[in-house]
């Protein structure tokens, strides 16, 4: 028990030591609590520099290629999923397996994950584009870059701005034609950056703008960005020009959008551009083979806007269109497109192959007897590009309006020629079955072949859909509502032997335009959130 | 510090002055159990810290001053005695066994209490009730052991961490695992990285656990200021007994096998090819299915895929050597272990190596030095177990045609793999390829890799200085590391890796945290009956976090498999990430007590962390508690022989949470790369104004011992308001934020509930003694209060204000329509709707016109669902029994669990109407208005599945109760007599077998309520039962 003797003046010095270690520790490690993140960059510095912006600019590009999809990032919108989707809601293609089987037997409700993600993803990218238009021009007004580049960087925004926002009103809205003025309700246009919590409320309190102003908006984007987007000489012809957004693109998406808006002078107008004469004339072909545009998707001369997938960066294989439509065998060319008459059985787009390589003009790939399509072909990395708009629909639209600026008079030689532009190429023998004006007694015959033409020559580009929504109202060729399909799954092989016409069974029953489910609910998670959307749901959901 | 300087060399002198005059006392201690000698028994100079420590014969030898009145000798687990000295300079002593540990010491935030003495909640689990437990991890095996405490192990895959929840679920958007802190230091939890799942927790030898503390209410968590909402689970490790000369060598071991607790009652092929066809015929399609056909003429099977995925023998093992002893100074404990078990699915495998060594030195009198080191390397070997994926074990395992083979010996690669689709498994004489593009799943287990292996270091060294008799000082630095790889690989050929024509992937991740602690504690006792400890705290904490990974797909040849080869693949990417986090405290503690029967307990920390912005980093968390000993009050002493003990108590803490995400307040841009350009988004949306998530946790409650401790009894009620709640608040989508939400200081959950749990010795007699133990909670949740008042919805569940967290929430099922085969529903108004599979439409339904389809309606995801119940059980609970007689013990416990619903969404896939296999529910389908069926399951329609059992979401056909209770362990041991051992050298010997979780009875029908995840049972891998044998060693 001595020992407690020892604790005198000599163990002091180590008792001291911890004493001084204790205040050391109190003094100085506010550090430890002041800490900054190391894996991504402060909002304050994200528009700081010409080469943070153009990462922000390339982000936009990003949000359309790979939206987020309950953490995954798959091809909402336009990576893969505006194909997919497009396809699923018409007749022309069949999903065999459950992948797009709420949008294909039109039993999606509020809280079905393809729509919701599809209004999320949409959504999204507008918002990147809405802060890119505000950082871009902040940062020019400071010097960081030149108007000049933030007038590029602008045009970009707004093409996606506005094709965003009119693919949302395909689906989410009912057509132009709905009302005498177009006064029912279409989507909310955003056009605000939503990046602070202060931002919100003004989003919330802004409702369903109607269809007319949508498409004002979407006109009147798709205008501004036409002026601010480089050309696509200036861009690089390549590659460059097409997975960035040129002026060309501006100009062909805005005769889709006044097809819609059977506005069919503009059509003309704009699709004039392309024309002889017009100030884009010769930046794109019909390519002398209908396969080429999908065998070279980055090389060739008729697509005019598509989005880039590399193999380390595309929408994955829960939705790259080679996974899903080629190695998966998700979705198959429909008999009832693959059996009508009007596609000719030696049509150069019904050459078959089995092969999975890449360097295949076929379109049509074989699988147990069935027919699918083979536009897309990388089936292991996944590296085709996504196909927004090529230059044969900008022809097939002009064609169209022409024959619709006189239905009832002689087939109109511009919109033969411009139809026969886009199937002639495809036929095994064009001199004798081209069509001629012979053919038609009216334009509103010829137009039949025109919107036939539509359905076979974008097979499997997702455009059947918007097709079905604008002819609604047609007065010549009305669909109503969403037309019968045949049975979710896989068809019978023997279901694509041609030579008759496809008179079903059709397992998935026609609903009429004035059902509810024509449109797509608001999502839930919106409603929940947003009581002003809450209270202009699409009726009956 | 002049003024304690000048204290300190008076206290010495002082003592010096005492040590003057002394009386030397020798003795020897002996156990009244068996008479034997016992080393390391305190004994000391009553109302003095002289004292000393028994030798290897339980001899001491005690300078007593000569006014000594009375020696007190102590030993865990025996009764403290308290003798005259009456002179005497000879005390031989019998300390008998306290079987009622009235005063057990147990482990608290920054030390150790008297139990007598707490006045919060805590439950402490001893080591050795598990420690031979057969278990990937301590933590599964806490489950029914405590009351408020609630764990479930979901699945049978080692290396996923079972769930834990003490009184509760205490957050909405943020982390709720109570914080874990293993010798003082605060240890990393959760998934440590890498491609099979890992348990942080597993990297802990259970065999090297002395005793676990769980603290459950405020006073006892505030001392853990901003990280104890979801309450703190203290693990002790074992360290040698100062004093206890005698080396100790024990070496225990098990054997065993484990099993799925149970299987799905799957269709055999003839009943496969009757119901899929009748899937078609119903449809008006053609024959798909055949056991026999053309393609592979009289070559039939009937295969049973579940069996060929899970492992019905899967062997484990655990080995454990330790070594513990001690000399007069100095303490040590070392251990070895080693653990190999496989998992109940294939290849699912977990191997564990730990080392262990815990030192104590006592330097100088007023000196102690000490270490704590835990080496680890644990290796997992995983697999797929998506519920949802195509290669997941069971979601495939339960679809996989019996009608087919797995393997053909025709094949390039031996398997069944269709000739036509190499993508799926092979379709044999059925007409069509599987449903739902399925591979040979057996194909996939066996080719494909999935590891994770976890290097762990788990240490801390201190120094503690008795500056006075009174005033302790200890400093601790605490390191956590690990550092885990992971490799993965799917085959090209067949499976998930087809589609990219093969994957590997490695990935490393290394977590640092580092931890100092200094803890200065004063203990005195005034005028001899006010009794005081204060202890101040200071605690830093700093942690980073750095990952990298890279990717090859494209594979030159299947031949590069094991690991990334430099120029084998075609296309490859690399990823990676680093985040830090750091944490600077204060804390300071007040016990007091008068005379051991009132007590009052005060405390208040001080933290800092990083992850809330400059203006709110700090937050300040009070707790109190008092406690009155009534049975010390006079007017109680009519009645200590029933009541022998009785202790109210009451306690109000405010607590935070720290589990809220690294930056969660910042604006951040992030990486967003467009094919191969390098971009960046908008990632995260900020909030300056976020601040601590608060829990307000009160507590009161009593333990009580009856008749001389016989039985023990204790009773808490609880109540934590969470307030402030950091929720990830919902942004319209429309507004395309990130993630579509803002951290937001908005939620608040209310969790309440009581305790019960109960202990009898029913019978002590030296040969033959029973307890039994039990303990019950009731416990409720309830959400306070959301963003504007808007329910956040999931597809099973919803977060709705008023109700409790996760209810389940869904449309009522009606049956099948009689009629026609359809499936009915109860919309919200109460009308009766059915829906008609021919067009997925619904239509009313009209009695007197059961089959038309006249009036078309909807099933509103809006307003047609309703809430059924909780998915949180509101009982839970176990029942422990221990027998020993003569050398055997026998113990047996039970758990039991109730009161939730559970959404048994395996059901609903085993009824798919795709063409894969289902469950034998099936079976019971309407198939005519003859043939009605049970009423329950409808007419059978080809693809129908999205509509007729409404995939997406809950629904009453599948919504079943949760209640059941298990038989958790059941052990019989025998102990060899020590007198037959003693020739042999050895000191204990016992061997014993061991089941767990060998029964269960529920009216549950899928494999286990359990397995569920927020309320949904999706495919998961049952569970795991255990039968092991082993053996007890000590030399």
């Amino acid at each position: 028990m001595k020992k407690l003797n020892n604790i005198g003046m000599k163990g002091m010095k180590y008792i001291s030591l911890p004493v001084i270690l204790l205040a050391f520790l109190l003094a100085s490690c506010q550090d430890l609590i002041d800490l900054k993140p190391y894996s991504q960059i402060d909002e304050n510095a994200a528009f700081s520099t010409p080469s943070l912006i153009e990462l922000s600019v390339v982000g936009m590009y990003q949000a359309a290629q790979r939206g987020d999809y309950g953490g995954n990032l798959r091809g909402y919108p336009w990576g893969a999923a505006f194909v997919q989707q497009g396809d699923c809601r018409g007749e022309d293609m069949v999903n065999t397996a459950t992948f797009y089987q709420l949008t294909y037997t039109n039993t999606y409700d509020p809280t079905t994950a393809n729509n919701v993600w599809w209004w999320s993803d949409s959504y999204r990218l507008i918002n990147r584009c809405n802060i890119v238009l505000e950082g871009v021009q902040k940062a020019a007004d400071q010097g960081i870059i030149t108007q000049a580049k933030a007038d590029q960087y602008k045009g970009e925004a707004l093409l996606f701005r506005a094709i965003t926002h009119f693919e949302l009103l395909i689906h989410f809205a009912r057509p132009w034609k709905h009302t005498a003025d177009a006064s029912h309700p279409g989507v909310p246009y955003r056009t605000t950056p939503y990046t602070t919590a202060a931002s919100l409320e003004e989003g919330i309190a802004q409702g369903r703008n109607t269809v007319a102003e949508c498409y004002q908006k979407v006109l009147a984007d798709l205008d501004q960005a036409e002026q601010l987007l480089p050309t696509r000489a200036q861009r690089g012809t390549g590659k460059a020009g097409l997975v960035r957004s040129v002026k060309q693109a501006a100009a062909a998406f805005k005769t889709r959008v006044y097809l819609h808006k059977y506005d069919w002078a503009k059509v003309i107008e704009e699709g004039s551009k392309f024309l002889t004469g017009g100030v884009y004339a010769g930046s794109y072909q019909i390519e002398a083979d209908p396969g080429t545009p999908f065998m070279d998707s980055y090389g060739n001369k008729e697509s005019i806007f598509s989005l880039e997938n590399s193999g380390t960066n595309n929408p994955g294989v829960n939705a790259a269109l080679a996974s899903q439509y080629k190695r998966r065998l998700l979705v198959c060319i429909s008999p009832i497109i693959w059996r009508d008459p009007a596609w000719l059985s030696d049509d150069k787009r019904r050459l078959t192959t089995t092969e999975a390589t890449l360097a295949t003009n076929q379109l049509v790939y074989v699988s147990n007897g069935r027919m699918y399509t083979n536009k897309y072909k990388d089936v292991t990395n996944y590296t085709d590009a996504s196909p927004l708009i090529r230059y044969a629909e900008v022809v097939l639209n002009m064609a169209e309006a022409y024959t619709r600026l006189d239905p009832t008079g002689t087939p109109d030689a511009n919109a033969l020629a411009l139809l026969n532009q886009v199937r002639n190429r495809s036929l095994a023998d064009p001199s004798t079955q081209a069509y001629t004006a012979g053919n038609f007694a009216t334009n509103v015959e010829l137009l039949g072949a025109i919107l036939k033409e539509r359905r076979i020559e974008f097979v499997g580009e997702g455009r059947r859909w918007p097709d079905i929504h604008r002819l609604q109202f047609c007065p010549y060729y009305p669909i109503d509502g969403i037309p019968q399909k045949v049975a979710n799954g896989n068809p019978a092989a023997s279901a694509f032997t041609l030579g008759t016409p496809y008179t079903g069974p059709y397992g998935v029953t026609a609903i009429p335009y004035s059902d509810f489910r024509f449109l797509w609910p608001i999502p839930r998670v919106e409603t929940d959130a947003n009581p002003t959307l809450a209270a202009q749901q699409n009726p009956g959901w | 510090m002049k003024k304690i300087l000048l204290f300190l060399l008076l206290a010495v002198i002082n003592t010096g002055l005492i040590m003057a005059q002394t009386v030397q006392i020798t003795g020897t201690v002996t156990s009244s159990e068996d008479n034997s000698p016992m080393p390391g028994v305190s004994v000391v100079v009553k109302g003095t810290t002289i004292g000393t420590i028994t030798d290897a014969q339980g001899k001491y030898v005690l300078n007593a001053p000569a006014n000594a009145q009375a020696l007190l000798f102590s030993f865990v687990g025996y009764k403290t005695v308290d003798v005259p000295i009456e002179g005497r300079t000879k005390i031989d002593q019998v300390l008998e066994l306290d079987v009622f540990k009235v005063d057990e010491i147990v482990v608290v935030g920054y030390g150790v209490q008297k139990k007598s003495e707490v006045t919060g909640a805590i439950s402490s689990i001893k080591g050795e009730s598990l420690a031979s437990l057969a278990t990937p991890s301590f933590d599964a095996q806490l489950a029914g052991r405590s009351s408020g405490v609630q764990i479930t192990q979901q699945t049978g895959v080692l290396g996923e961490a079972p769930r834990l929840r003490i009184r509760g679920i205490g957050s909405i958007s943020s982390g709720n695992y109570p914080l874990v802190v293993v010798d003082g230091v605060p240890i990393l939890t959760g998934d440590l990285g890498g491609y099979a799942s890992t348990n942080a927790l597993a990297d802990i030898n259970p065999a090297d656990i002395e005793s676990m503390e769980i603290l459950k209410d405020g006073s006892a968590t505030a001392i853990y200021g901003s990280r104890a909402s979801a309450g703190v689970i203290l693990i002790t490790t074992k360290r040698g007994v100062q004093g206890a000369s005698k080396m100790k060598l024990a070496y225990n071991n098990y054997f065993g096998y484990a099993a799925p607790v149970n299987l799905f009652d799957l269709l055999n092929a003839e009943q496969f090819v009757l119901i899929n066809n009748e899937k078609r015929s119903q449809r008006g399609q053609a024959a798909i299915a055949f056991s026999d056909g053309t393609a592979f003429p009289g070559r039939t099977f009937d295969t049973d895929w579940q069996r060929a995925v899970l492992r019905e023998r899967a062997f484990q093992m655990d080995h454990n050597l330790s070594l513990t002893g001690a000399t007069e100074t100095s303490s040590y404990y070392f251990s070895l272990g080693y653990s190999d078990q496989d998992g109940v699915t294939r290849p699912n495998q977990m191997q564990r190596y730990t080392a262990r060594a815990n030192l104590d030195q006592k330097v100088k009198n007023w000196l102690t030095i000490g270490t704590s080191i835990g080496l680890t390397q644990t290796e997992y070997s995983g697999l797929n177990t998506g519920t949802n994926a195509l290669s997941g074990n069971i979601f495939s395992a339960i679809r996989q045609h019996p009608n087919v083979p797995i393997y053909n010996p025709d094949h390039p690669t031996g398997y069944n793999i269709d000739l036509t689709n190499p993508d799926y498994v092979g379709r044999w004489n059925n007409v069509e390829s599987i449903g739902d593009n399925l591979p040979n799943i057996v194909y996939v287990i066996d080719k494909n890799v999935y590891t994770s292996r976890v290097l762990r270091t788990l240490g801390n060294v201190y120094a503690q200085f008795k500056l006075l008799p009174f005033l302790n000082f200890k400093t601790q630095l605490g390191i956590d590391g690990s550092k885990t790889d992971g490799f993965l690989y799917w085959n090209p050929t067949h499976g998930d890796g087809k589609s990219v024509n093969g994957r590997v992937q490695n990935n490393f991740s290394n977590n640092l945290r580092w931890n100092i602690q200094n803890i200065l504690t004063f203990n005195k006792t005034f005028f001899s009956d006010h009794n005081l400890m204060i202890t101040l705290v200071n605690e830093t904490q700093f942690q980073r976090s750095q990952s990298f990974n890279a990717v090859g797909t494209d594979l030159s040849n299947e031949f590069f498999s094991k690991n990334i080869i430099s120029g084998t693949v075609g296309t490859m990417s690399v990823g990676g990430g680093m985040s830090e986090s750091g944490f600077i405290s204060y804390a300071g503690r007040l016990n007091y007590n008068y005379k051991g029967k009132y007590f009052l307990q005060g405390s208040l920390r001080y933290d800092g962390i990083s992850a809330l912005p400059p203006a709110n980093k700090w937050g300040l968390f009070p707790g109190g508690s008092v406690g009155w000993t009534v049975t010390k009050e006079p007017f109680m002493s009519g009645i200590v022989n029933v009541v022998s003990d009785l202790k109210l108590r009451a306690s109000y803490a405010q607590v935070g949470n720290v589990s809220i995400g690294t930056y969660p307040y910042l604006g951040l841009y992030g990486s967003a790369k467009y094919a191969d350009y390098n971009g960046i988004a908008f990632s995260q949306m900020g909030n300056d104004q976020l601040r601590w998530e608060t829990s307000k946790k009160f507590d009161i409650g009593f333990d009580a011992l009856l008749f001389d401790g016989k039985y023990k009894f204790a009773f808490d009620y609880y109540n934590n308001d969470q307030d402030g709640l950091i929720l990830a608040a919902p942004i319209p989508n429309s507004l395309g934020v990130p993630g579509n939400s803002i951290s937001k200081n908005i939620g608040a959950l209310r969790n309440w509930g009581y305790e019960f749990s109960g202990e009898a010795y029913i019978i002590r007699k030296k040969d033959f003694s029973w307890s039994i133990d039990a303990n019950l909670t009731l416990a409720r949740n309830e959400v306070v209060s959301l963003v504007n008042h808007q329910d956040i919805t999931y597809e099973n569940v919803i977060v709705r204000e008023k109700e409790s967290i996760y209810s389940i929430y869904g449309y009522v099922y009606l049956g099948v329509n009689k009629a026609n085969g359809m499936p009915m529903y109860k919309k919200g108004d109460g009308s009766v709707i059915q829906g008609n599979m021919a067009n997925s439409t619904y239509y009313y339904y009209m009695p007197d016109n059961p089959t038309a389809f006249t009036t078309s309606t909807t099933l509103s995801a809006t307003a047609d669902k309703v809430i059924f119940g909780p998915s949180l059980p509101t009982y839970f609970g176990g029942v422990n029994s221990k027998v020993n007689f003569k050398g055997f013990d026998f113990t047996v416990m039970f758990r039991y669990s109730g009161g939730n619903y559970v959404m048994n969404a395996t059901r609903r896939d085993l009824v798919n109407l795709n063409f894969v296999n289902n469950g034998k529910e099936i079976l019971g389908r309407w198939k005519s208005v003859d043939e009605p069926g049970d009423g329950w399951t409808p007419k059978l329609w080809y693809q129908g599945n999205t509509f007729v059992n409404l995939t997406g979401h809950a629904t009453s056909r599948f919504i079943e109760k949760g209640d059941f209770i298990k038989l958790q362990t059941l052990t019989l041991g025998y102990t060899f007599p020590k007198q037959l051992l003693r020739r042999a050298g050895i000191d204990n010997l016992r061997i014993f077998a061991q089941g767990q979780d060998i029964l269960m009875i529920t009216k549950y029908t899928g494999i286990d309520p359990e397995m569920e995840t927020t309320g949904t049972d999706l495919n998961g891998t049952p569970r795991q039962k255990v039968i092991t044998f082993g053996i007890n060693l000590t030399l």
